[in-house]
């Protein structure tokens, strides 16, 4: 077969089928478009393409039994970059290109900088989750960096007015500490404790940090009837970066501490934005004696854009439009793409031999 | 084309765009030291009064961490405005820097992505250089949470309008799934929930054991798993449902009947068919590897394309279809796991046993495949009846011939078969997302009860009562080497060096050389413990190189911290989180003073040791 019956045969097959042929022959061929799974193959040594024949040779006579696919490959989709596997996500999340003009880079780099001070006023939601709390236990799912601590703090501060103890946990012991310097600067020195598997600092203040771990500890020591005094007063437990209950190694122990959590306590659970948000609050509220309250949006406080940065310095827009849409597909830049497939010729094309 | 743009190029960029500060991510620690220092090599300072708003706000921090304040990254630190964060430094180092960052004092900090969440701190720009990370010798691709988290880092509120991903590539990289990252839901979480030695023993302490099922009841993932269930349920109603629509017969499970029947008849005329006693684990699978069903065989996942019987041996098969499309014959015991997901597949009466149509659907749908899928427990009968119907008595004498039904039966009973097969498979299906957890606390009380925790009435033994106080991984190792007496008499000094090869679950060397014969005597000990309680628990990986690091640092009262991390290759971030882990392991023992008071000092000694230098600059 010559090269060009195979490259004509070659470029009537899905892309993933050429995968298929690509496997094994052609390093790292999962991150090439068509026209370069193509051109690679048609690179290999005789051998392999001999091998690359043949294999084609059975696909075909196979999908001659076939009955044609009802929808013919879609001849070109400028709107991906042609070198991400079609895998990666169904084409239902990608958009169509839509009617407006692609962004400029000037224009996706406008509005930067710094705003000037505002008197601080809290957010509904942040007001929302404050009032929950009084009644219910509640599940802060929201995005990074929105003022999630505001909540928890202003809650710490109603739990202490009502006389009640608070303790505030974290999976890492990095974040207990910064948390402990930032919550003595807030309530004084002596009104913030620090629990550890050996030290224990200031131990009957009311607001007490500790790993999640220790938490659960101290939680089986009071069902084997070892009261913790503190127990008996615990007003509000605090979960922050809850997102861990799916941790592999470690998620079982936020599990347990949120069945064993006090009743008379309230549950305060900060996450990083999850999927099934709701799925947690209405396992919360089955067993809990109040229901969970679901605080969720995806609204970020600070909008995010994106820019594709070039190996040659080069800035383009990553995606076709200034903002990041949320679920509902995306459509890369064109220049992104462009750049992006030229970085992918040069660094992946003398690597291949 | 160089594969990456140069540090120094990058942060100049950012410059430019006004997009400092930035938190840069890369793939490893190494690459994350090596840009910092590619910073000296190009010598790119910034400007004395921004050095010196750095070293106001360092000398702040080294007044309150001493140990930071000959650390050989300040020059680069002040002088250029980038510093480096990664799990490889001190915390105090660590917090120096994130408080330098906060106080808007740099343009970029070079971060690795792995441990995003210990990246508390926001900047204006984030840099993301790779799709995919290293976990567990693994290459995978980032998740929507994870690059969800790394991209949250951008824009901090009140001090920007606007924040800036910046996607630059490097040979770890694809643009799909970040684009797919940015925008896309989050996945859903999973429970993650395990049964462990000390959750039975501490259950147990302040429960009966009727009370326990009730207890595991609320867990999240007998939550998850009610759902499942629940699906189930409506599939299970729907099929009855059709079964019912077949009404009365002359005997009372005619199903039943007619399959006894006709296999009495196939065997009168091929008796060379034998039914072969396949291993409890095996048969408890069968009923679920029918055509379509997903399964993992050790690492990879395929589907079942059919069941069959090896013709010699009688020996349960299976054809399966496997990622890439190859089409293979494995033994039905090769299955590590059934997965809950069964794909349509139209059967065909040959090889490949499926139509061409399926056969593409099934390769589709293993390569669109997340890593991970949810299992399907399956409860293995301790009796050996796995399967009623099957197991019915085949009589010689069936009515059947002469039965007015005959016809009916006749006509009704393939379909009818499967939808039994199905209501049957079902049935056990449901049985075993309800009970599954209750299943497994009860496999762990065998254990504890077989080692003397637990009295055969499921309360604690003396032994036991102390044992749950030990709640961390190799609980059973240590109680064991504790009621053995292996730790009766040891030094201080080398109690820490055992705790800490227990402790310490990572495989990447680290050269030391101090090796000392009572140290190996010892951990030889303790490997042979390990290794008879392999069946309940996975064994530690015992290493004494890391065990006397531990040991020395105890051993040499006086050693400075500098000079402990100079005679190894490990990373001072690591060393210090390994002692730190020793120190919480040493509490646990020390927790045990009202049973064990000799053992407890022994453990109070060698904190007190511990914690000096470093390890004393934070609880
Ligand atoms: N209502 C508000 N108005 C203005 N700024 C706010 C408001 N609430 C919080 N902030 C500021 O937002 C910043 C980020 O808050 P915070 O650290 O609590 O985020 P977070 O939600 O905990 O994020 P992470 O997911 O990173 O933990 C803080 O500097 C805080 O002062
Ligand atoms: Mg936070």
């Amino acid at each position: 077969m010559t090269n060009d019956t195979l490259a004509t045969q070659l470029a009537g097959l899905p892309v993933r089928l050429l995968h298929h042929l690509a496997k094994k022959r052609v390093p790292r061929h999962f991150r090439m478009g068509k026209n370069r799974l193509i051109q690679s193959l048609l690179t290999l040594s005789p051998d392999q393409q001999a091998e690359v024949a043949a294999a084609l040779a059975s696909l075909l006579q196979e999908s001659a039994h076939l009955p044609k696919p009802e929808k013919p490959e879609k001849p070109a989709k400028p709107q991906r970059p042609p070198d991400t596997p079609s895998r990666q996500s169904p084409p239902h999340q990608r958009q169509t290109v839509p009617a407006e003009p692609a962004i400029s880079t000037k224009a996706l780099f406008e509005g930067i900088g710094v705003p000037s001070p505002q008197p601080f006023k809290p957010d509904d939601w942040q007001e929302e989750a404050i009032d929950r709390l009084v009644t219910n236990d509640v599940i802060l799912s929201v995005p990074t960096g929105s003022g999630k601590t505001y909540v928890a703090v202003e809650a710490m501060r109603r739990a202490i007015e009502a006389e009640r103890t608070v303790i505030y946990t974290s999976p890492l012991k990095a974040l207990s500490n910064t948390k402990l310097t930032e919550f003595s600067q807030m309530f004084g020195a002596d009104q913030v404790g620090i629990l550890t598997g050996d030290r224990r600092d200031n131990p009957q203040a009311p607001i007490l940090i500790m790993t999640t771990e220790i938490l659960r500890n101290l939680l089986y020591d009071a069902a084997s009837g070892e009261i913790d005094l503190r127990l008996d007063t615990l007003g509000l437990i605090i979960l922050d970066e809850s997102q861990f209950l799916a941790d592999r190694e470690r998620g079982v122990v936020w599990e347990e501490t949120i069945i064993f959590a006090p009743a008379q306590s309230r549950l305060l659970l900060l996450s990083a934005s999850i999927g099934n948000p709701d799925e947690v609050a209405a396992w919360i509220s089955s067993i809990r004696s109040t229901s969970c309250h679901l605080i969720h949006h995806r609204n970020r406080s600070v909008p995010l854009r994106a820019a594709y940065l070039d190996p040659s310095s080069r800035l383009a827009p990553f995606f076709r439009t200034r903002d990041i849409a949320h679920g509902k597909g995306f459509v890369l830049h064109p220049e992104t793409n462009r750049l992006f497939a030229n970085y992918e010729e040069q660094t992946l094309g003398p690597r291949r031999r | 084309m160089p594969p990456a743009i140069h540090p120094v190029d990058l942060l100049q960029v950012l410059r430019q765009q006004r997009l400092t500060p930035a938190i840069v991510f890369l793939t490893s620690r190494r690459a994350c030291d090596e840009a910092i220092a590619s910073f000296e090599h190009r010598h790119v300072p910034i400007p004395t009064t921004r050095s010196a708003a750095i070293t106001q706000v360092l000398d702040k921090m080294i007044a309150e961490y001493p140990s930071i304040t000959n650390h050989p990254l300040i020059p680069t630190v002040q002088d250029y405005g980038v510093a480096a964060h990664h799990a490889g430094h001190l915390p105090s180092w660590k917090i120096a820097i994130e408080e330098l960052m906060r106080q808007g004092c740099l343009d970029a900090v070079f971060a690795t992505t792995t441990l995003a969440a210990g990246v508390d701190f926001p900047a204006r720009t984030v840099v993301i250089t790779q799709s995919s990370v290293r976990k567990d010798r693994d290459i995978m691709e980032l998740t929507v949470n994870e690059i969800q988290q790394l991209a949250g880092r951008g824009g901090r509120r009140g001090k920007d309008y606007v924040g800036f991903v910046v996607v630059t590539p490097s040979p770890y990289i694809d643009l799909g799934p970040i684009a797919n990252g940015l925008t896309n839901h989050p996945e859903p979480i999973d429970s993650q929930f395990v049964v462990s030695y000390p959750m039975v023993l501490n259950l147990l302490k302040a429960h009966t054991i009727d009370h326990i099922q009730p207890i595991l009841q609320k867990s999240f993932s007998q939550f998850q798993l009610n759902q499942r269930a629940d699906a189930y349920e409506t599939k299970l109603d729907e099929v009855e449902t059709q079964l019912e629509t077949y009404g009365q017969r002359e005997c009372a499970d005619w199903i039943a009947q007619w399959q006894s029947f006709t296999l009495a008849k196939k065997r009168r005329s091929h008796h060379r068919l034998k039914t072969r006693h396949d291993p409890p684990e095996v048969s408890a699978q069968l009923a679920f590897l029918t055509p379509g069903r997903v399964v993992e065989l050790s690492r990879e996942h395929a589907i079942v394309l059919r069941q069959y019987r090896s013709r010699g041996q009688g020996y349960a098969m299976l054809t399966i279809i496997r990622n890439g499309g190859s089409i293979v014959e494995y033994p039905a015991n090769a299955v590590t796991a059934v997965i809950d997901e069964i794909i349509d597949i139209a059967e065909a009466k040959k090889f490949p046993w499926s139509t061409p149509q399926s056969l593409e659907h099934a390769i589709e749908t293993l390569e669109n495949f997340p890593t991970r899928l949810r299992r399907l427990p399956i409860r293995v009968d301790q009796d050996g009846t796995e399967n009623p119907i099957l197991t019915e008595t085949l009589s010689d004498e069936f009515p059947c011939p002469t039965c007015p039904s005959r016809p009916a039966c006749q006509k009704d009973h393939p379909q009818a078969w499967k939808l039994r097969q199905e209501e049957h498979r079902l049935t056990k299906t449901i049985h075993a997302l309800r009970t599954e957890l209750w299943h497994r606390f009860q496999q762990h009380v065998e254990v504890l009860q077989q080692f003397g925790y637990l009295t055969p009435t499921c309360q604690l033994t003396p032994e036991g009562d102390w044992a749950r106080l030990i709640r961390i991984n190799h609980s059973l190792l240590i109680t064991e080497l504790i009621r053995m007496g292996a730790f009766d008499g040891i030094k201080a000094s080398l109690l820490a060096g055992v705790l800490a090869s227990i402790a310490h679950d990572d495989d990447r060397p680290a050269s030391f050389h101090g090796r000392h014969p009572a140290l190996v005597t010892t951990l030889g000990q303790v490997r042979k413990v390990a290794h008879s309680l392999a069946a309940y628990e996975e064994p530690p990986l015992l290493r004494w190189d890391i065990a006397a690091i531990a040991d020395r640092w105890i051993d040499e009262s006086t050693l400075p911290w500098n000079d402990l991390i100079h005679s190894t290759s490990m990373a001072e971030g690591d060393i210090y989180r390994l002692l730190a882990r020793t120190l919480e392991y040493l509490s646990q023992l020390h927790g045990l003073r009202a049973t064990h008071p000799g053992l407890a000092d022994v453990a109070r000694d060698a904190m007190d040791l511990m914690r000096r230098d470093v390890l004393q600059e934070l609880p």
